[in-house]
């Protein structure tokens, strides 16, 4: 969505009282750190600090499906390199961090955005094809 | 009888049904935190306290869909009954009288009385604006929540849509979607399904007491009779 379509929805959004819009940019700041500190986790093959920022049910996934840990089957996975930060959108608890070249999903946990999704490339008119996901 | 059960009595339609609707709205939104958490907890992910889901757009567009259709209803009511007629309904005007009536007949300007509204009996501006004051208000109560409901609409659907690994989608590209013409539509289909069925079930079906009925013993035929 362009900026000034984000811009005038916020707005928008917060003339009918509906949500807490002071924060959405923080939010969206807050998750993109998240993406990149998981990024930089998987670059500098620090799996246990990457294994660490996914959601729960992503790394239940990944654990079952590969029968191993996390940090054993997280480097299997040969996620892109990451690249720089192209852009964030946060609705609600969920967020879609897009970097140069992964796209990465997350969601809000109370110890912050936690990845339930990467490397994921888009398909059209279905979800992102993610080679790390929940569920 | 004193100040405050007088009080009471007088009001009690618009106290009754307005504490109805405080009790269900409350109702509402310990029913939705609960489905919504329900889905939260089924997708792995943290579910939300009480005050919190009342932020979300998820309880906003249940909430304003639904507005924005009871509203839309008394608009097309208030407005439809100047022209359109039904034979033999309490809640259509006699047949001859079809239109906006004249100055006499709704003690406008001249004709109006020492009781009459002040801006009843202004002949500029204010007596057009106010003779068309209660459906104006319910238009624009309408427009505001079809409004309210397309933005949290738009949150909702895009937050649904990032847990399910889709990409989000414009305000503009959200007002042509299935998700937001069928939460449109299925509000709307109902409250014009009630007022044809109140029209048509009011010639020949009675409720001793009741305004919004006939008499009890009044003829199928007569029209503009209320009880």
């Amino acid at each position: 969505m362009p900026p000034w379509r984000r811009t005038a929805l916020m707005v928008l959004v917060c003339a009918a009282g509906l949500s807490g819009c002071a924060t959405l940019g923080e939010r969206e700041t807050a998750a993109s750190r998240a993406a990149l500190r998981f990024e930089r986790s998987v670059r500098q093959a620090d799996w246990s600090r990457a294994c660490a920022a996914l959601a729960p049910q992503t790394r239940q996934e990944l654990t079952e499906s590969a029968k191993t840990s996390c940090v054993k089957a997280l480097p299997d996975e040969e996620l892109p390199y990451a690249g720089a930060l192209r852009g964030s959108e946060v609705y609600g608890q969920q967020a879609q961090v897009v970097l140069s070249t992964d796209t990465l999903f997350l969601s809000a946990f109370p110890t912050g955005w936690l990845i339930t999704a990467a490397g994921c490339e888009p398909r059209p008119h279905q979800p992102y094809q993610c080679k790390v996901k929940g569920g | 009888m004193n100040r405050l059960t007088r009080f009471a009595k007088h009001n009690s339609l618009t106290l009754a049904f307005g504490t109805g609707f405080l009790l269900t709205l409350v109702g509402q939104a310990v029913s939705g935190h609960a489905d919504f958490n329900n889905q939260l907890v089924t997708d792995g992910l943290h579910p939300l306290g009480f005050l919190q889901y009342l932020a979300t757009s998820d309880f906003a567009v249940d909430v304003t869909e639904n507005w924005q259709s009871e509203y839309l209803q008394f608009f097309l009511y208030v407005f439809g009954t100047v022209w359109l007629l039904q034979r033999g309904s309490p809640e259509s005007k006699e047949l001859d009288k079809a239109g906006v009536e004249s100055d006499r007949e709704q003690k406008v300007g001249d004709h109006a009385g020492s009781e009459s509204p002040r801006w009843a009996a202004d002949k500029g501006w204010r007596q057009t604006l106010y003779s068309r004051s209660l459906g104006i208000v319910m238009a624009v109560i309408f427009t505001w929540s079809w409004l309210a409901q397309s933005i949290a609409g738009v949150a909702a659907y895009n937050e649904e849509h990032l847990r399910q690994l889709q990409a989000p989608v414009s305000w503009l590209q959200y007002l042509g979607s299935a998700d937001f013409w069928n939460r449109t539509l299925q509000n709307w289909q109902s409250e014009l399904l009630a007022v044809a069925s109140m029209a048509i079930l009011s010639v020949y079906l009675r409720q001793r007491g009741s305004p919004e009925s006939k008499p009890v013993g009044a003829a199928h035929t007569s029209t503009g009779v209320e009880g």
